[in-house]
């Protein structure tokens, strides 16, 4: 009997694979980053949340706080902050689970994806984020002096400090969880 | 006369196994060194080299999403996503030999993160097995096509964790070293999975 759900499990999988598509491959080239950076920190805070199951909202707010902390203690923009905003925006990513439509989020879209043409490291909220919000973030990159440019709800470009990106982000959590 | 004959052919067919064996152990050494190169390169930030391990592992983890039960559509879209983490994380990556394993382990973290996303939905498993024609008749046909659509069933329905090891050891074909890696688990706790996932579907299937 087991032999034989081996060999059924064997069949099913060379039926169900397929073959990917053609252009995938070039698809998945195109994203890839003009400058690929190795991520620092080491610690993986979103996988860390999963892995210990933690209610993912009780995790965000001790990791908000945490890092709004060490922005203050640190008091400068260019210290480990590089690995800690990596790790919050993908926590912001992850959290904001809903979806919203609205005509102008094609324009942010199409700006975010000229910007990482560009090469930068740009992040995009907007599938996520509450575009009734004027102050949320739909968009965000970093500046070469390490200050932050976002396009926010209102859907005007400003150009923002680290501490002051984790304010509005903080606060598009609030929001969230209200 | 008879005797010497069958010896001669015995010695050439071992021969002939020897000489294939080389090939394969000189193919793979090839393939490490190629790995651990790309590895290197990779780590200095090398574009070329993402494209390189785009070109290398795209179908590998394509299969590796469609078998994990994801359709066409997501699983197109979770293998960009397994690359655009790698990118993120290539910091992790510690030596050639642990790419494959790495890849995969990224690749098993999006796909769980996507199905628990979609907590209490079922994994879609509506796409059809079909068994050639030329298998044998309609009947018999007809009859393992059902045999094969309920046991993908019941490979959707197990638990994610039991799914990957019966996906990587039974449906990859990775020996247990390599999928317990890739599960990112000791190989007595993926051999343990893969026992309970087996129990399962034995259970289902019969």
């Amino acid at each position: 009997m087991e032999e034989k759900l081996k060999e059924s499990l064997n069949e099913l999988a060379e039926r169900t694979a397929g073959q990917a598509r053609p252009g995938l491959a070039e698809d998945i080239k195109h994203r890839i980053p003009h400058k690929l950076v190795r991520h620092r920190g080491g610690l993986d805070t979103i996988n860390i949340i999963i892995d210990l199951r933690v209610n993912k909202l009780t995790a965000a707010a001790v990791i908000i706080i945490a890092m709004i902390l060490l922005a203050h203690f640190f008091s400068s923009r260019d210290t480990p902050g590089d690995s800690i905003f990596q790790d919050s925006k993908m926590l912001v990513q992850y959290i904001l689970g809903t979806r919203v439509g609205g005509s102008d989020l094609l324009a942010v879209r199409s700006r975010y994806e000229s910007l990482v043409e560009k090469g930068e490291q740009a992040v995009y909220y907007g599938d996520k984020a509450d575009l009734k919000d004027g102050s949320a973030v739909l968009v965000q990159w970093r500046l070469a002096d390490g200050q932050y440019k976002i396009i926010s709800g209102d859907l005007q470009e400003k150009t923002v400090s680290a501490e002051e990106l984790i304010k509005l982000q903080a606060e598009m959590l609030k929001k969230k969880i209200k | 006369m008879e005797k010497n004959t069958k010896s001669t052919e015995q010695k050439v067919g071992l021969a002939h196994l020897r000489g294939e064996q080389d090939d394969a152990a000189k193919r793979e050494e090839r393939l490490e060194e190629r790995r651990d190169s790309l590895t290197a390169r990779l780590r200095t930030g090398d574009r070329s080299a993402a494209a390189e391990l785009v070109d290398m592992h795209y179908e590998q983890i394509y299969v590796y999403m469609r078998r994990l039960g994801h359709d066409r559509q997501v699983s197109e879209d979770l293998t960009q996503e397994t690359f655009l983490q790698a990118w993120r994380h290539i910091g992790q990556l510690r030596d050639g030999k642990a790419l494959n394993g790495w890849l995969y382990r990224i690749a098993g973290n999006v796909s769980r993160l996507y199905w628990r996303k979609r907590q209490g939905k079922e994994p879609t498993s509506v796409e059809r097995v079909d068994v050639p024609e030329s298998r044998g008749a309609e009947h018999d046909r007809v009859s393992r096509n059902e045999e094969l659509a309920r046991l993908k069933d019941a490979v959707a329905r197990l638990p994610w964790k039991f799914r990957q090891a019966i996906v990587l050891h039974y449906m990859g074909h990775l020996t247990i070293a390599q999928a317990a890696e890739a599960a990112g688990v000791r190989q007595g706790t993926f051999k343990s999975r893969l026992n309970r996932a087996l129990n399962i579907l034995r259970e289902q299937v019969v």
